[in-house]
């Protein structure tokens, strides 16, 4: 065979760099849905020289192996099976981390398929092949990905463990001696990454600019910098971005996400929703589907929520992102459309495999609550209604106390009904905008629009009023007093980290003036561990515990 | 639902072919592979390729193609492409005759590390029919170049055939005739030409015999 090496044509001779590769040190995983494929693919893999090739039918297979080994080389079908392509699998893997950063995701795909995929999508692949290819092409592909592999291995392997301060160090010495744009490009991308993980946005910005001044309309570069603008506030430039991209490619679904959000902010629920409706179009997974089905549950879109909601579980059924929450959201859409039937059939036929246990239990006695009610089977409803706070106990998910809620405004326990919603508010953390939409609705729904400011502020303003007030009395040490409002403001929200300081404060001051006492101290401590929990290294709280030991060691 | 149906069937045939390749690829690796194995894989290989090229033209007449651009370092494009129209054994023109396919370093005009941005799968796709194309005709050796300037990346083979004057006049014409495998290949060239932006495709006889084919792609660079 002739050799293609050039031959005393100097400036090329150090291109001999692929030669180095040893596939037989490589695992694979070879996943196919078509048997005579996925061997034959592997029988290429072997006669390539790698030793080690598992192969898969379909995504849980293969993530079972996964599971268990780390590859060097995945090579995923893109036609898995009718409701989960390899698209899915991807963007599955990447959400969950279960992909080591060192093991190269390839994408096997017809002709006909790949580019819209793959122009489409934020996860992409580390490389596509059109199948079925020859194995001289499969070897020299493979060749050139180890190769850039090999050379971020250390950046790899440092955010592997979240080493990211790490990663982004080798970054560095690797773009201190890059050869070449494309070894340059490689490293920003990784480099940005890392960036984005630390939450140095301003970082990560400079970093994705430095990108740009080498090929500016790269997608990755334009989201990268949205979602870093997004993160520092700057809505308009994110907005601005986010529609760029669109520009460029109408089917670039993380663009759509990304201005749905912004939209979501501005209190423009259609227009998310609108977004959010079209990246579902473009590409339809389970995660966007149950996005759209729940916007359009907020909006009271309810037709488009039970058909979005259907489509999600029948996109996840016996998939690996099945899950028994969308027939809670189906349910509690169908008892809002006034279908108690389909509600009731819903959650006891078609959720039957998912039981009655835990806090699935507890969500789907609420709703079946509701539904029996609107049958006229109020001694069930109340039943079922009564199980489910009793077992609801001290378990804090806003989504079950929201459904709760509604059911006890329904039954006509009014009380009971607003307090449940307030604590769903008061518990929603990081979510408290979503559950804040669905109280609002769960309350115009049952007839108690006018107290709707009042659950969703959740005691807020009582309680800024109870400390200021307990504040002012710990200063002229009328600590007796300070401490039950300060206990009544506990009552309202526990984990409110502004009462806790106050609590904290008050108790260690009361040390200090009334000398020691098993009791306060007992409190004290309390107050100063459920705060280390809340805000882990708070300047304020490392202080109060430095107080603390001081007047205990004494 | 017929077209379902066709669409089922070409795929299947495709896949089927697929397999035969990598069964006699396996073949040929033997010490002892005998020549008709050979030929069996080249001509499995070249029907293949046809009938990909026939798919990709079919997705570029109903709805265009997307390039999925991504930063290929030039001449290790250029080196698995020589070196995939040799696996195997030498290619042979339709006469016969061994033909020696190498690349021309003289005009090569790039930096050595030089990368253009391209989707690589449909470039290596219409390339690939150009190289076949021009070992098709030649007559011993057919060269292959690319040239970089700022704003455009343009990709030569050459063979030392008689020239598109006698062989294929029909390959100048806007409108190839897609049944013959030349008429699909240009076609197929141009059309991934003309989806990295405004490229063109020309092919020209050149004096003293021979034809050169050139493919320029104007966002690439």
């Amino acid at each position: 065979m002739a050799t293609i090496l050039p031959q005393g044509s100097s400036i090329f001779d150090k291109h001999v760099e692929n030669e180095y590769v040893r596939f037989d040190k490589l695992s694979a995983l070879v996943i196919d849905d078509i048997s005579s494929m996925r061997h034959a693919i592997r029988t290429q893999l072997q006669s390539i020289g790698m030793n080690s090739v598992g192969v898969a039918v379909n995504a849980h297979e293969a993530l079972e192996l996964i599971g268990v080994n780390t590859y060097d080389v995945i090579l995923c079908d893109y036609n898995l099976n009718k409701s989960s392509s390899g698209q899915h699998f991807l963007e599955y893997l990447r959400n969950e981390n279960l992909l080591s950063g060192t093991t190269l995701f390839i994408m096997l795909t017809a002709e006909t398929e790949y580019s819209f995929v793959a122009n489409a999508v934020e996860f992409i692949p580390d490389d596509y092949l059109l199948k079925p290819c020859s194995e001289t092409k499969l070897r020299s592909r493979l060749e050139r990905l180890i190769d850039r592999r090999t050379y971020l291995i250390r950046v790899l392997k440092a955010m592997d463990i979240r080493r990211y301060d790490v990663a982004i160090h080798e970054c560095n010495k690797l773009l201190a001696t890059a050869a070449d744009d494309r070894r340059r490009m490689d490293v920003l991308r990784r480099k940005a990454e890392a960036q984005l993980k630390l939450e140095d946005y301003t970082a990560v910005l400079d970093t994705y600019a430095r990108a740009a001044t080498i090929r500016a309309d790269a997608p990755w570069i334009l989201l990268g910098m949205a979602r870093a603008h997004y993160a520092l506030g700057d809505s308009p430039q994110a907005s601005s971005l986010a529609s760029e991209l669109i520009d460029k490619n109408k089917n670039y679904v993380a663009a759509y996400e990304l201005l749905a959000k912004v939209r979501l902010e501005a209190d423009d629920e259609e227009g998310a929703f609108d977004l959010l409706l079209r990246s579902s179009v473009i590409l339809p997974s389970a995660k966007r589907l149950r996005s759209v089905a729940q916007a359009a549950f907020l909006l009271g879109r309810l037709d488009e929520a039970k058909a979005n909601a259907e489509a999600a579980i029948q996109l996840s059924t016996g998939s690996m992102v099945e899950r028994s929450g969308d027939y809670l959201s189906l349910a509690q859409t169908l008892v809002d459309m006034g279908d108690h039937k389909s509600a009731i059939s819903t959650l006891e036929k078609n959720a039957r495999k998912h039981g009655d246990e835990g806090i699935f239990g507890v969500a789907k006695g609420a709703i079946l609550a509701q539904a029996y009610f609107d049958a006229g089977e109020r001694e069930k409803a109340k039943k079922l209604m009564d199980r489910s706070i009793s077992l609801l106990a001290s378990r804090k998910n806003s989504f079950v106390m929201t459904a709760l809620g509604k059911a006890a405004l329904k039954v006509g326990d009014v009380i009971l009904g607003l307090k449940l919603l307030t604590k769903a508010i008061q518990c929603s953390g990081k979510d408290e905008m979503r559950i804040a939409r669905h109280v609002k609705k769960s309350m115009v729904d049952t007839g108690q629009k006018d107290k709707v400011e009042d659950v969703i502020d959740g005691g807020r303003k009582r309680i800024l009023l109870l400390v200021d007030e307990a504040t002012k009395l710990m200063r002229t040490a009328h600590f007796e007093e300070a401490n039950q409002m300060v206990v009544e403001a506990l009552d309202i929200q526990e984990e409110n980290i502004e009462t806790l300081m106050t609590a904290a404060q008050l108790h260690l001051l009361w040390l200090k003036h009334e000398g020691l006492d098993d009791k306060i101290m007992a409190r004290a401590k309390t107050y100063l561990s459920m705060l280390d929990k809340l805000v882990p290294n708070n300047q304020k709280v490392m202080n109060f515990y430095r107080f603390f030991n001081e007047i205990a060691s004494k | 639902m017929e077209k379902t149906l066709s669409a089922l069937v070409v795929h299947d045939i495709k896949n089927a072919l697929a397999l035969l390749e990598i069964d006699l690829e396996q073949l040929i690796h033997r010490e002892d592979a005998p020549t008709e194995g050979i030929r069996a894989y080249r001509r499995c290989v070249d029907l293949k390729s046809r009938l990909i090229s026939f798919l990709t033209l079919y997705k570029y007449d109903q709805s265009g193609l997307q390039p999925l651009t991504q930063e290929v370092v030039l001449l290790e494009f250029i080196e698995d492409l020589v070196r995939h129209s040799q696996s195997g054994m030498a290619p042979e023109s339709h006469h016969g005759h061994k033909i020696t396919v190498s690349i021309d370093y003289e005009k090569m005009q790039m930096g050595r590390m030089a990368t253009a941005w391209l989707d690589e799968n449909l470039v290596e796709l219409a390339m690939e029919s150009a190289l076949n194309n021009a070992i098709r005709y030649a007559h011993h050796r057919v060269d292959v170049w690319v040239e970089q300037t700022p704003d455009a990346l343009i990709l030569n083979v050459q063979d030392d055939g008689v020239g598109v004057g006698v062989v294929g006049a029909l390959m100048q014409r806007n409108i190839p005739d897609q049944s013959s495998s030349t008429g699909l290949g240009l076609a197929l060239c141009k059309a991934v030409a003309e989806a990295h932006g405004r490229g063109e495709v020309r092919l020209e006889s050149i004096s003293g015999g021979g034809t050169l084919f050139s493919m320029t792609l104007r966002s690439a660079s």
